[in-house]
């Protein structure tokens, strides 16, 4: 659905403030598990001695860190993250969000007016974490590895057995096609002709279903054959049997029996 | 909310939520600093995505269905592309740049475009304090850097390479943009419609630009270029309110052309004293040629014509209509004089005119006016050069003659007599009517007032020929004649240079009237000089 319309302009004429916090990846991750109101933790700013402090507690249930791989990690993620307070500087920064259910609405939230970033204090725990990550990043994409039989199930037939037997079975089904009356076949090839302009000999054996000759020596009578300049050889039906203009109509078309 | 009381520190705890509920997606929309963005000042704002880069599958191909497709053309040429690995990349609607409106059609426009790998290493939360004091933190889908759009036209990266070279050739830069009206709307008429509309107009406010670019380009053969460069270089701050001046100029004489204020632009545009030496010239009558040329003005279409005639043009209609008004001619001059260059300019001009307004206004019809033009830019040009060349290189002589184009009015051509000596100009111009030579004499008051300033501007300006002092009146009279006799020998050719009907006010008829009737009266004694017969009195 596209989205368009009147941004909401409420959050910037109240002059919203916000603050736009750069978290780390594994926060979060851990975050994402929070449960129940979503409650994460806890944000103490203080001042101290004229500086603020912002300092950020993760809560306890959701330092558990989840690895990849069997083992379970015994890492946890640290709790204390001190916030590094930065200014916007001179340039402006908005927030807007888009609902994107049903009806899209684009609101613009607010302005930025703190930019900050979470760090977590630096802790045994981090350490373990930081070297837990690494080693993950550190795994190769891609892995060789020492088989120890030699691969024997991938041999590759002479002739496709499977594709053998589809084409005998083709082959018994259609045989030598059957000609059908002129006029069905004339039929066919109106109503072919209807979706499509031009058509290479091949596609209209394969709807008419009818044998090349046969097939050819009716179209040697509607249609004409054209080298079209693109590269491709084809068949278009004759002037007089052509009706393009919106639909076409089979009584336009007149045949000659 | 807990609250700590600290020794020197106080504190509060906030709880940090981040709910779950996800249907708002956050995204930050990030200005630039320079841009001055207010957000609190936009009354009203739309956002839309911009699928202009949305390539229909099919469009570029032919028509599904009935006239025109092959069966199976979209299997088929979907398995080309695959055979040469042609990738196209899917087109997603959440990765494309938003536009955002504000205030409407007038106001700003801008383009937010995604910053990429945002969310690759560290992932940005938006703190909002809600209203019982806990904080919500929301995370930010994405980051979207909003420029402003240009609403002015700009050029293309080629058509800005061109112009980079070309940017000490021209003077008058608000011409680039015009041309490129210009040649769109040669382009696409129906589409130009509007833009038509706009040249239109402005070009009755700016007039040619094209026919400054054909004179410069001249000018630099000249190896003037260290004039252009302060021209071009002065042009810039000084374009804009002599344009207006321009522009109310014109309207004051009832422009016949819309293209005006270019010349006169360009003229106040190259300042700096940079055409002192420019004023010279050739001052002939170049009303005759100017009403010719008006006509032809009025038809031309092309480019290059009328682009090159621009010049002519106006400065013909200036002089036409400062026969009309003397007082507005006057009023012009001393505009231009404050100005300086203008006049210089335009007598520069005048001078390129001069030698063959004689010529010129024996021309007559459309027909000649190809020939004209052709004739008049490149003398133009020529006039240009030879003007500001002589002043510097005084090589003067030589170009009067190649000089066509504009003809000033009789202020300008008195103004010009009264700076330089003689000139050597065809003394058979076609118009003097004897309004003319009151119109001269009248307003020779004027123009001694102002030739002060341009005689003084002008650098030794090489005497052409025989040196004579630059006399305000030059009227034929007997004690003239005797004058000329009793200093040296003369021959009639010689007397009638010295009366330029320019100066006198008489046709060529006359002239030769009058002054066959003078030397009946006196009488002089004739000596062959180089087989040719030569006057001469003894006092």
């Amino acid at each position: 659905m596209s989205e368009k319309g009147e941004v909401d302009l409420t959050g910037a004429k109240q002059n919203t403030g916000v603050w736009l916090v750069k978290v780390p990846k594994y926060l979060s991750q851990q975050w994402a598990k929070a449960s129940g109101r979503g409650e994460v933790g806890k944000l103490r700013i203080g001042k101290n001695q004229g500086k603020a402090e912002v300092e950020f507690t993760l809560n306890e249930d959701l330092t558990m860190i989840d690895s990849l791989g069997d083992k379970p990690s015994g890492v946890q993620a640290p709790r204390d993250h001190p916030f590094t307070m930065q200014t916007v500087g001179g340039q402006t920064l908005a927030v807007f969000t888009e609902t994107q259910s049903g009806k899209e609405q684009i609101s613009l939230e607010g302005l930025v007016v703190q930019r900050a970033e979470c760090r977590p204090a630096v802790s045994e725990n981090y350490m373990k974490l930081k070297r837990l990550q690494i080693e993950e990043l550190s795994k190769p994409v891609r892995l060789s590895q020492q088989l120890e039989k030699a691969v024997t199930t991938n041999y590759k037939p002479v002739a496709n057995h499977s594709y053998n037997l589809e084409y005998d079975r083709k082959k018994k089904e259609e045989g030598k096609r059957a000609r059908v009356d002129k006029q069905q076949v004339l039929d066919m090839l109106f109503s072919a002709f209807e979706k499509h302009q031009y058509y290479n000999i091949k596609d209209l054996v394969d709807i008419t279903k009818q044998p090349v000759s046969y097939l050819k020596e009716i179209l040697r009578d509607i249609g004409i054959y054209n080298v079209k300049g693109t590269h491709k050889n084809t068949w278009e039906l004759k002037p007089e049997y052509r009706h393009y203009q919106g639909g076409e109509e089979e009584e336009e078309k007149e045949t000659n029996d | 909310m807990a609250s700590l009381g600290g020794s020197s520190s106080s504190s509060t705890e906030y709880i940090v939520r981040v709910p779950k509920n996800t249907s708002k997606k956050y995204s930050i929309m990030a200005f630039n600093s320079g841009d001055k963005v207010n957000c609190s000042s936009w009354t009203q704002a739309r956002m839309e995505r911009d699928m202009s880069n949305r390539r229909m599958y099919g469009v570029e191909e032919t028509e599904e269905g009935a006239a025109g497709s092959e069966f199976g053309k979209k299997q088929r040429e979907e398995a080309r592309r695959k055979k040469f690995g042609i990738v196209t990349r899917e087109f997603k609607v959440e990765d494309q740049p938003w536009i955002l409106k504000v205030n409407g059609k007038a106001g700003k426009r801008f383009k937010g475009t995604k910053k990429g790998g945002i969310t690759e290493n560290a992932s940005y939360y938006i703190f909002t304090q809600c209203p019982d004091g806990a904080f919500e933190a929301f995370p930010v889908n994405g980051w979207y850097n909003f420029v402003p759009q240009a609403k002015h036209r700009t050029l293309t990266a080629e058509e800005a390479e061109e112009e980079w070279g070309r940017r000490n050739k021209v003077v008058n830069h608000f011409s680039i943009m015009l041309q490129r009206r210009l040649r769109e709307q040669e382009r696409g008429p129906d589409d130009d419609d509007e833009e038509g509309e706009k040249g239109g107009k402005k070009k009755k406010k700016k007039g040619g630009r094209g026919g400054d670019l054909r004179i410069h380009d001249l000018e630099d053969d000249l190896e003037l270029s260290s004039d252009e460069s302060d021209s071009s270089g002065g042009e810039d701050g000084d374009s804009k309110p002599k344009k207006k001046e321009g522009d109310v100029k014109g309207k004051v004489k009832k422009k016949k052309k819309k293209k005006r204020g270019s010349d006169s632009e360009a003229n106040e545009d190259s300042d700096d004293g940079d055409f002192e030496g420019l004023e010279v010239d050739y001052m002939s009558d170049e009303s005759s040629s100017e009403e010719e040329v008006g006509e032809e003005k009025a038809k031309s279409n092309k480019e290059a014509v009328p682009k090159g005639i621009d010049e002519a043009s106006e400065s013909e209609e200036e002089s036409e209509e400062e026969k009309q008004n003397e007082e507005e001619g006057k009023e012009e001059e001393e505009e231009e004089e404050g100005k300086k260059t203008p006049v210089q300019t335009k007598k520069k001009r005048d001078s390129s005119g001069e030698s063959d307004t004689s010529e010129d206004s024996d021309i007559d019809g459309e027909a000649a006016s190809a020939l004209f033009m052709k004739k008049r830019t490149p003398p133009k040009r020529g006039g240009g050069r030879g003007s500001g060349g002589s002043s510097r290189t005084g090589s003067r002589p030589g170009t009067p003659s190649i000089d066509s184009a504009s003809t000033s009015n009789t202020l300008r051509a008195a103004a010009s007599k009264l700076e330089q000596g003689k000139r050597q100009v065809v003394g058979g111009s076609s118009e003097s009517p004897a309004a003319k030579r009151l119109k001269m004499e009248s307003s020779s008051t004027a123009v001694t007032t102002q030739s002060p300033a341009p005689s003084g501007k002008s650098t030794p300006q090489p005497p052409s020929g025989k040196s004579t002092p630059s006399s305000s009146d030059v009227q034929l009279t007997e004690e003239a004649v005797r004058r000329y006799l009793i200093r040296k020998p003369m021959t009639t050719k010689d007397l009638l240079k010295k009366f330029q009907t320019k100066r006198t006010g008489l046709s060529s008829e006359q002239t030769v009237n009058v002054l066959a009737q003078i030397l009946k009266r006196l009488n002089p004694e004739r000596k062959n000089v180089n087989d040719k017969m030569h006057f001469y009195l003894t006092e």
